[in-house]
C-alpha cells in the first residue's frame, strides 16, 4: 500500500543542518501492522510526520496505492489527509473545549458526513471504545487511558486506510496502555494498516513487523513471527 | 461545522473570561468615542445638505488686498442674473444691525439673530414658513417671521401655527405688525431667530453697499471655473460704470470668487479653515484611539495563540484547510466586535449629552437618515481585518508536527511585534498625556496671568441710545451712579470681551500708521481699573478731553516711536488730538492676539457710535445695585429703558478660553482613554506572559530567588517597552505642542516638567499594572508549578 523511496529531510538551523531522513525506503503492505523503534533523533517521528502529510521531505519518493503524495499541493494533502489517514498523539490532544462526543464526531464534520450519519457512526464507535457514560464530559474530565482511547476513537470514526500512532502508550500507565496497544491490534485485525512509532519493545512486540532507524537510516527489519503467525 | 467552531470560540472566550472582557471592553469603549466623533463630523460636514439644491448653490465672494470677504454690493448679484443664463436664481441676505424687541402685551423677545433676505434667497434655501412661502407684495411690504421659540417666548399658551400681531421695536415707538412662525433649520448655514423675507434687497444701492451675502444658483453642469471668470469681468465693468478708480490698488487687487455651498461651514474660502483642522484632526484622534484598542486585540490574540495551537493542529491534521482556520479565527474576532459594538452603542447614548454640550451641537446617534447604518457594519469589517488578520495568518500557519509535539513557543518574531505593538499603544498615551498636560499649564497661565484690567464686578448693560455725545450720556450717568454699590459707569463703542476694533490711520511723529481706535466716554479706564503709566486718564475737568484729547497705551506709543508723548500731537481723521495719558497695555483680545497699538478719545469724528454701557458695582452690593438698576431702568435710561438686559464682564471675557477649555477636555478624554486602554492591553499581556513564566518562576525561587527579584525580572522588559515609548513620543509631542503654543501671542514656556510627569505616570502604572499580575506567581508555591507542568 505504502512505498517510500530514498526518502531524505534536513532540518536546518542557523548553525547546523541535521539530517533526520537519510534515503529511507520501506514498503508497507495493506493490512500490515509496523512498529518503527529507534534512539532519540533517529528520525522515526520525522519519518511519521512525513507519512501522515504532516511536513514536507527534501527528496524522494512517496507512493500511496500508486498515488505520488509527494507532488500534492497543500489543499490536495489536506484532502488526502482527512479521507484516508488517522492519528493517535502520545499527549492525546484532544480538543479542550470540546466534549468527548464533539471532539470524535469533528473528523467527520470535516470529511461532510450528513449530521444524523455522523450521530450514527460516532455512537457506535463510544460504545465500541466503551465510553458511552463519558460522552458528554470535557477531556480534563477522563483519566490519561480514556482520553487516549477518546484519540483512538477519534482516529478510527473515518475508518482510514491508514492509522499513524506517535508513541500512543507514552504518556500511560502499563495497564491502560496494554488496553490501548490491544485496541489497536483488534481495529489491525479488522484490516486497518498501522504504522507506529514506539520506545518500548513492549509495545512493537504486537505489531508484526519492527524497524529499527539511527541516523535516518533503517538498520534493520525483523518480522514479528508470533504476530504473523497468528495473522497466517 | 460552524456549530463546532462557535461552541469552541464561545468556551474558550469562557474560559479567559477575564482577557476577553479586557478586549471586548476595550474595543467598546475606544468605538464609543469613534461613533462620537464620526456623527459629529457627518453632522459638520453636511450643513444644508438637506437643500435639494445643495450641489448647485455657491456664495459670491471678493477678494481683496488684505483679505477675503463674502459681503458683496446689491448690484452685483442683480447684474449676474441679468447676463448669466447659467445662473437660475440669485438671493441676497443681509445680517440685522440691532437687537430689537418684540412685544405682545405680556412678553417681550429679542431678535438675538435677525436675518434679511429677499424672496428669491429665501426659495434658494428652501425655507418654509407655516402657512408656506409666499412673495411679498409691493416693495414696501416685508413678511417677518420668527422661529418656535422666540413665538414660543412670546406666546407660551399658543398652540397653532397662525400668525399674530405684535409691536416690532420699543413699546412707544414700535410699529405694529404680524409676525409668523418658521421652523428654524440648526444645520443650516442661514439661521436667526428673526427673519424678514422682502421682495428685493438694496434697491438704489451702489457698489460700495457691501453689506450684503450674495447666493446663485447655477444650472447642473456648469463649468463654475468659467463663470467666475466671467463674474469676475463682470464685476471689473460695472465698478468702472460706478465710477471706481481704475488706478487704485484696491480696485487692481480686488476679484470675485465663487465658494460652493458645501465649503461654507467648514471651509468657506473668506474665512479660516480652522473647524475644517479640528474636524480632521479628531477624525485622526478617533481613529488612533481605535487602532490603539485593535493592537490590544492583535497582541492578546496572538499572546494567546498556545493556547489555541493543539487546536489548529489538530483541525489540520483531520484535514482543515489553512483557509477555513483562517476564516474561523476572523469570524471569533468579528464575533467580538460584535459583542463590542452593541456596548460602544450604549456607552455613546450615556455620553452623548456631555459630548453634545462640549461641542454645542444637538447630535443623536439614531435619527432617520442616520448613515451609522451603514458606516457600522463597514467599520466593524475593519476593525475585524485590522484586529484580526495577522493572529488569523500567525494561528492558521502552525505547523501541526510542530505544535502537537507540545513542545511548541509563539516565536521570538511575534514577541518582537507585541513589544513593538505595545510602544506604539504607550506612545500615543504619552502623547495625549503631555498634550493635556500643557493645554493645561497654558490655561492656568491664561487664567492667573494679569491682563492689565479687571472684568470682575464689571456689568456690561445692553442698550440702543446713542451716547456717542458725552453731554447725552452725562445725566445717564449721574442717575446710574445714584443706585448704591455702583462705583463707576462709563460707556465705549465696545467692550473688552475679545472682539475686534476698528483701525484708523493716524500720525504722530513723522510716522504714519494704521491703528486700532476705540471711542470711549470718562471712567472708562477707572471702571476697567487700567493702570496708567504716564500722564492722566480722562477727566471731566479738562474741558479739552471732550474735544480733542486721546489716551494711547504702550503698544501704540511704541509702534509711533514716541519719547515722553505725554503733550504730543497725534493726527487723523481730520483732526489734531493732543496725547494726555498712557496706559499699560491690556488684553482686550485674550492671549492668542498680541495687544494692538490702540488711540482712546471720547470724540471721534470717524468713530463708532457709543452703546456699550459698563457698571462697576461693589462686591458686597452686588445683587441689590443689580435690583436698583433693573427697577429703575426706565427712569434712568428713558430712552431704551423698557428692557433691562446685562451679563458680566468676566463671564463675556471668560468665553475667550472657551475653545481651549473645549481642547482640554478632549485632551482629557483622550489621554485618560488611551492611557486606559494602553494599560487593559497591558494588563492581560502581563497576565498571559506571568503564565507562560510560571514554570521558570519556580525554577527560580527553588534556586533561591528572592520574591523582589521575581517581580523586578517580570517587569523589567515592560518598563523597557514604556521608556522606548516614552523617547519615541517626546519628539513628536514637543512638535504638536510647541506648534499649538506659537497659536499664542503670550504663552507659557514649554518646560520638561509635562514630559518627565508623563514619563513617571507611565512607569508607574505599568509597575503597578504588573506587578498586580505578577504577584500571584510570586506567591504560589513552586513546587505547584512544576507539579503542573
Amino acid at each position: 500500500m505504502i512505498k517510500i523511496e530514498s526518502l531524505e529531510k534536513v532540518y536546518k538551523t542557523e548553525e547546523i543542518e541535521t539530517t533526520a531522513l537519510n534515503g529511507i525506503n520501506l514498503h508497507v503492505a495493506g493490512g500490515e501492522f509496523v512498529s518503527i523503534m529507534g534512539p532519540s533523533g533517529c528520525g522515526k517521528s520525522t519519518l511519521l510526520n512525513v507519512m501522515g502529510l504532516l511536513d514536507k521531505p527534501e527528496s524522494g519518493s512517496y507512493k500511496f496505492l500508486e498515488t505520488e503524495l509527494l507532488k500534492l499541493n497543500d489543499r490536495e494533502r489536506a484532502n488526502f489527509r482527512k479521507q484516508n489517514m488517522g492519528f493517535v498523539f502520545q499527549n492525546f490532544n484532544l480538543i479542550d473545549e470540546l466534549t468527548v462526543f464533539e471532539n470524535i464526531e469533528l473528523p467527520l464534520i470535516y470529511n461532510k458526513i450528513p449530521s444524523a450519519e455522523r450521530k450514527r457512526l460516532v455512537n457506535a464507535i463510544i460504545e465500541r471504545m466503551n465510553i458511552v457514560n463519558r460522552s458528554g464530559h470535557f477531556p480534563q474530565q477522563l483519566s490519561g487511558g480514556q482520553q487516549q482511547r477518546v484519540a483512538v476513537a477519534r482516529a478510527l470514526v473515518t475508518k482510514p486506510k491508514l492509522v499513524l500512532a506517535d508513541e500512543p502508550t507514552g504518556n500511560l500507565d502499563s495497564s491502560h496502555g496494554n488496553e490501548v496497544m490491544e485496541l489497536l491490534c483488534e481495529l489491525n485485525e479488522t484490516g486497518t494498516t498501522i504504522v507506529m512509532v514506539t520506545h518500548s519493545s513492549h509495545d512493537a512486540s504486537f505489531s508484526n513487523r519492527i524497524i529499527n532507524l539511527k541516523d535516518g537510516h533503517v538498520i534493520s527489519e525483523k518480522i514479528n513471527k508470533s504476530r504473523t503467525e497468528e495473522l497466517i | 461545522m460552524f456549530r463546532l467552531n462557535l461552541k469552541i470560540a464561545l468556551r474558550n472566550l469562557w474560559k479567559n473570561k477575564g482577557i476577553t472582557a479586557i478586549n471586548i471592553g476595550g474595543l467598546a469603549v475606544a468605538l464609543a468615542a469613534f461613533i462620537l466623533v464620526m456623527i459629529y463630523a457627518t453632522y459638520e460636514t453636511t450643513y444644508d445638505k438637506e437643500n435639494p439644491n445643495y450641489e448647485n448653490i455657491y456664495i459670491v465672494g471678493r477678494t481683496l488686498p488684505e483679505f477675503s470677504t463674502n459681503f458683496t454690493p446689491p448690484p452685483l448679484g442683480k447684474a449676474i442674473k441679468a447676463n448669466f443664463p447659467e445662473v437660475e436664481a440669485v438671493g441676497m441676505t443681509k445680517k440685522g444691525g440691532f437687537e430689537f424687541p418684540i412685544n405682545n402685551k405680556q412678553n417681550t423677545a429679542f431678535t438675538t439673530n435677525y436675518l434679511i433676505m429677499d424672496y428669491e434667497a429665501a426659495k434658494l434655501f428652501n425655507l418654509k414658513p407655516e402657512g408656506g412661502l409666499v412673495k411679498p407684495e409691493g416693495d414696501e411690504k416685508h413678511l417677518f417671521y420668527v422661529n418656535k421659540e422666540t413665538m414660543q417666548t412670546l406666546f407660551p399658551d399658543k398652540k397653532d401655527a397662525k400668525p399674530e400681531l405684535v409691536t416690532i421695536g420699543g413699546k412707544t415707538v414700535g410699529l405694529t405688525g404680524e409676525v409668523g412662525v418658521i421652523t428654524g433649520n440648526p444645520h443650516s448655514n442661514i439661521t436667526f431667530n428673526a427673519l424678514s423675507v422682502r421682495r428685493e434687497l438694496g434697491k438704489g444701492e451702489n457698489y460700495g453697499y457691501n453689506n450684503y451675502n450674495t447666493y446663485i444658483l447655477v444650472k447642473a453642469g456648469t463649468d463654475i471655473d468659467a463663470l467666475e471668470h466671467k463674474i469676475n469681468d463682470l464685476y471689473k465693468r460695472e465698478q468702472i460704470k460706478d465710477g471706481e478708480d481704475v488706478q487704485s490698488a484696491r480696485f487692481k487687487g480686488s476679484s470675485v470668487f465663487l465658494d460652493p455651498l458645501k465649503n461654507l461651514h467648514l471651509k468657506p474660502k473668506a474665512a479660516n479653515d480652522s473647524s475644517y483642522k479640528v474636524i480632521v484632526a479628531l477624525s485622526i484622534l478617533a481613529v488612533m484611539i481605535l487602532v490603539i484598542a485593535c493592537i490590544n486585540f492583535t497582541n492578546l490574540s496572538i499572546a494567546q495563540a498556545t493556547k489555541r495551537a493543539k487546536e489548529v493542529g489538530i483541525k489540520k491534521v483531520l484535514g482543515v484547510y489553512r483557509y477555513q482556520l483562517t476564516i474561523q479565527f476572523l469570524l471569533e474576532i468579528l464575533l467580538q466586535c460584535i459583542v463590542a459594538t452593541v456596548f460602544a452603542l450604549v456607552v455613546a447614548e450615556l455620553l452623548l449629552p456631555n459630548f453634545n454640550n462640549l461641542f454645542n451641537v444637538p447630535l443623536k446617534i439614531w435619527n432617520g437618515e442616520s448613515r451609522l447604518v451603514f458606516q457600522l457594519p463597514l467599520i466593524l469589517l475593519a476593525i475585524t481585518i485590522i484586529a484580526g488578520a495577522y493572529p488569523a495568518v500567525v494561528l492558521s500557519g502552525f505547523k501541526p508536527a510542530m505544535v502537537l509535539k507540545g513542545n511548541f513557543q509563539t516565536g521570538r518574531s511575534t514577541s518582537w511585534l507585541r513589544s513593538a505593538l505595545l510602544v506604539v499603544q504607550f506612545s500615543v498615551a504619552v502623547v495625549f498625556i503631555i498634550g493635556l498636560l500643557i493645554i493645561t499649564s497654558q490655561l492656568k497661565y491664561m487664567r492667573t496671568q494679569d491682563i492689565g484690567f479687571n472684568p470682575n464686578q464689571v456689568v456690561y448693560i445692553k442698550n440702543l441710545t446713542y451716547f456717542t455725545d458725552p453731554k447725552v450720556f452725562e445725566p445717564v450717568r449721574e442717575r446710574i451712579m445714584k443706585v448704591p454699590g455702583v462705583q463707576s459707569v462709563t460707556v465705549a463703542s465696545g467692550i473688552p470681551d475679545g472682539s475686534e476694533n476698528g483701525t484708523i490711520g493716524y500720525t504722530a511723529n513723522g510716522v504714519e500708521a494704521s491703528i486700532d481706535f476705540l471711542d470711549v466716554d470718562f471712567d472708562y479706564f477707572e471702571t476697567l481699573d487700567i493702570k496708567l503709566a504716564e500722564g492722566r486718564f480722562f477727566d471731566s475737568k479738562f474741558k479739552t478731553d471732550t474735544a480733542n484729547s486721546v489716551v494711547l497705551n504702550e503698544s501704540a506709543v511704541a509702534k509711533y516711536g514716541l519719547k515722553n508723548p505725554v503733550g504730543q500731537t497725534i493726527k487723523g481723521c481730520d483732526m489734531d488730538y493732543k496725547i494726555v495719558g498712557v496706559v499699560k497695555d491690556f488684553k482686550t483680545q485674550g492671549f492668542e492676539v498680541p495687544v494692538q497699538p490702540t488711540l482712546y478719545a471720547i470724540k471721534n469724528p470717524c468713530g463708532n457710535m457709543k452703546l456699550e454701557l459698563m457698571v462697576k458695582i461693589d462686591r458686597a452690593h452686588t445683587s441689590d445695585a443689580i435690583k436698583a438698576l433693573k427697577a429703575n431702568w426706565a427712569d434712568i435710561n428713558t430712552k431704551d429703558g423698557e428692557n433691562f438686559r446685562y451679563y458680566f464682564l468676566n463671564d463675556l471675557y471668560g468665553k475667550l478660553f472657551q475653545k481651549q477649555e473645549q481642547l482640554q477636555s478632549v485632551f482629557f478624554a483622550a489621554a485618560l482613554l488611551t492611557i486606559l486602554i494602553a494599560l487593559l492591553g497591558l494588563f492581560a499581556f502581563a497576565k498571559y506572559i506571568t503564565n507562560t513564566r510560571m514554570k521558570e518562576i519556580a525554577l527560580r525561587k527553588i534556586l533561591g530567588a528572592s520574591d523582589l527579584q521575581v517581580l523586578k525580572l517580570l517587569n523589567t522588559s515592560f518598563f523597557k517597552v514604556v521608556l522606548i515609548a516614552n523617547l519615541v513620543s517626546w519628539p513628536l509631542a514637543y512638535v504638536i505642542t510647541q506648534k499649538w503654543l506659537e497659536t499664542f501671542a503670550y504663552r507659557v514656556d514649554m518646560s520638561v516638567l509635562p514630559f518627565l510627569l508623563s514619563a513617571l505616570a507611565t512607569i508607574l502604572l505599568t509597575i503597578i499594572t504588573v506587578s498586580v499580575q505578577a504577584a500571584g506567581a510570586v506567591k504560589a508555591n513552586p513546587v505547584d508549578a512544576l507539579k503542573y507542568e
